[in-house]
């Protein structure tokens, strides 16, 4: 399969995710990767699918790769944080939702992450701010959402 | 608690205060199509094994949280009815879908006969079952909502600003139903649904409280009266409009739920405490009821006998629209 083929077989993995089929997905990114191991996107999708399957130590694997391709990832940042508190490193998962926040201000998960993880290290009143800012762009996505099944 | 999800420190605790009362596991589910509030799917109801709370899979944070919360609070107060008293829902049988559809009928009949335009025959005689179920959804629900909500504010600080937000929508929502259908419904029928709605808002937005959610934000037809002097609103008829009447009859709904919710709502949390809240639901139910004359429509049976109902429906409303009509009724109508 040529290297041309890989957005094609990221778009229909995606599908898969969407589905809940996370197997499907990852045998999907799995060859994304073994054609193109250099793009971003595949080792961040896979991270994505294997946090969804609680492989998070492996997600955090794909995320290292993702962001070593290119740092400013902020979804791979965002990721990271978000296995990272899944295996209970909220220190890390900390650093990584901050470096995610700070690259993409409008990352509600990365937020809402962040404001855990401050939470648990006894940083009550920073968690608030998180949390306020996580929840009002979670508002913004839920407005829009109403407005487009009003739409339909 | 089975769920991969990452969560609040206190929507931690709701959860496992709940399986350890309930002595029960609850797993959560994210799904793109669930309902905006969530949906409980549990053990006392359905013929399950294990309670289910299902919630937007766009709700990642503090809405997810709220939704949680809520269906929490709502299993425990079904759990702990189960647990100790037993627990009922308003279900329906022959006998009582026929006073119901007799009743909304002549009050049908009252409004035609004012009306220029009449509705089809076929038209009106459809209506009854359907305004029957509207009223029975709305008032299964709309009491246990401002329990939920009290107890979620006076023991969940963090999630206020959340609860806010939902309610603000809720309540606008609740408003706009049925207003595709404001010249159809009997006029009583439309003024009883609106003030149960006005009557609750009013109660969350004292007891919360916030001027935010003061039910007239909603109503659309306030926004003519922005300011109006109220000598000025009386002389455009004001006094004769079904929001007018929405807002008399739910200020005496509010006085009705006041009385009932009368309630400590920062207790600990027990099991008792919980089939309080169930008992305080029932007799607000209750009470809502005899105010809007509909005692007799509705029973208090298990869930089974609802979800047996349910499968009934189209027998019942063929079975009451005979007993209405008897053979002046066609079968292509029933």
């Amino acid at each position: 399969m040529p290297v041309s083929e890989v957005p094609r077989l990221l778009k229909r993995a995606e599908l898969y995710v969407r589905q809940t089929k996370y197997r499907e997905a990852l045998v999907l990114y799995d060859e994304a990767i073994r054609l193109e191991p250099k793009n971003a996107d595949g080792w961040c999708h896979r991270a994505a699918a294997k946090i969804e399957m609680e492989r998070y130590a492996d997600a955090v694997a794909d995320c290292d790769h993702a962001i070593l391709l290119n740092q400013n990832y902020a979804d791979a940042w965002s990721k990271k944080g978000l296995a990272l508190y899944q295996l209970g490193q909220y220190v890390q998962a900390l650093a990584a939702a901050t470096r995610a926040v700070a690259l993409n201000a409008n990352d509600a998960t990365a937020w809402y992450v962040k404001g855990i993880c401050l939470e648990e290290t006894g940083k009550s009143e920073e968690a608030e701010i998180a949390y306020a800012k996580s929840l009002e762009l979670e508002i913004l996505l839920d407005i829009k959402d109403e407005k487009n099944r009003v739409r339909k | 608690m089975k769920t991969n999800m990452p969560l609040t420190k206190p929507i931690r605790k709701v959860i496992s205060d709940t399986e350890r009362l309930l002595d029960t596991e609850l797993t959560l589910l994210r799904k793109p199509d669930a309902a905006p509030g969530g949906t409980l799917i549990d053990v006392y109801t359905y013929n399950i094994d294990k309670n289910i709370i299902i919630f937007p899979a766009n709700y990642i944070g503090l809405l997810k949280d709220f939704v949680i919360a809520k269906q929490c609070t709502h299993l425990l107060v079904k759990g702990a009815a189960a647990k100790k008293s037993g627990y009922r829902v308003l279900s329906y049988n022959e006998n009582s879908v026929s006073t119901g559809l007799r009743q909304i009928y002549l009050d049908a009949l009252k409004d035609e006969a004012k009306k220029e335009k009449k509705l089809p025959v076929k038209k009106l005689i459809e209506m009854l079952f359907i305004l029957f179920r509207q009223f029975h959804e709305d008032i299964n629900e709309l009491p246990w909502n401002p329990i939920v909500n009290a107890r979620i504010y006076t023991r969940m600080e963090q999630l206020r600003k959340t609860q806010l937000y939902i309610l603000l929508k809720d309540g606008k929502q609740d408003m706009d139903e049925m207003m595709d259908m404001m010249d159809i419904v009997p006029r009583r029928y439309f003024v009883l649904d609106k003030s149960m709605f006005y009557a609750r808002d009013l109660y969350l937005a004292k007891t919360l409280p916030s001027d935010k959610l003061m039910p007239v934000i909603n109503i659309p037809q306030m926004k003519k009266f922005d300011h109006l002097e109220v000598k000025e609103m009386l002389t455009t008829r004001w006094t004769q409009t079904a929001w007018y009447q929405s807002k008399v009859f739910g200020d005496a709904m509010l006085t009705i739920m006041e009385k009932h919710l009368n309630v400590d709502w920062g207790a600990d949390i027990s099991l008792d405490y919980y089939a309080s809240l169930y008992d305080v639901g029932v007799n607000l139910t209750n009470a809502l009821l005899s105010y809007m004359t509909m005692k007799d429509w509705f029973i208090w049976e298990k869930p089974q006998h609802l979800l047996a109902a349910e499968q009934q429906a189209a027998v019942y409303e063929k079975a009451a629209l005979k007993r209405i009509f008897g053979d002046l009724i066609e079968d292509s109508l029933v």
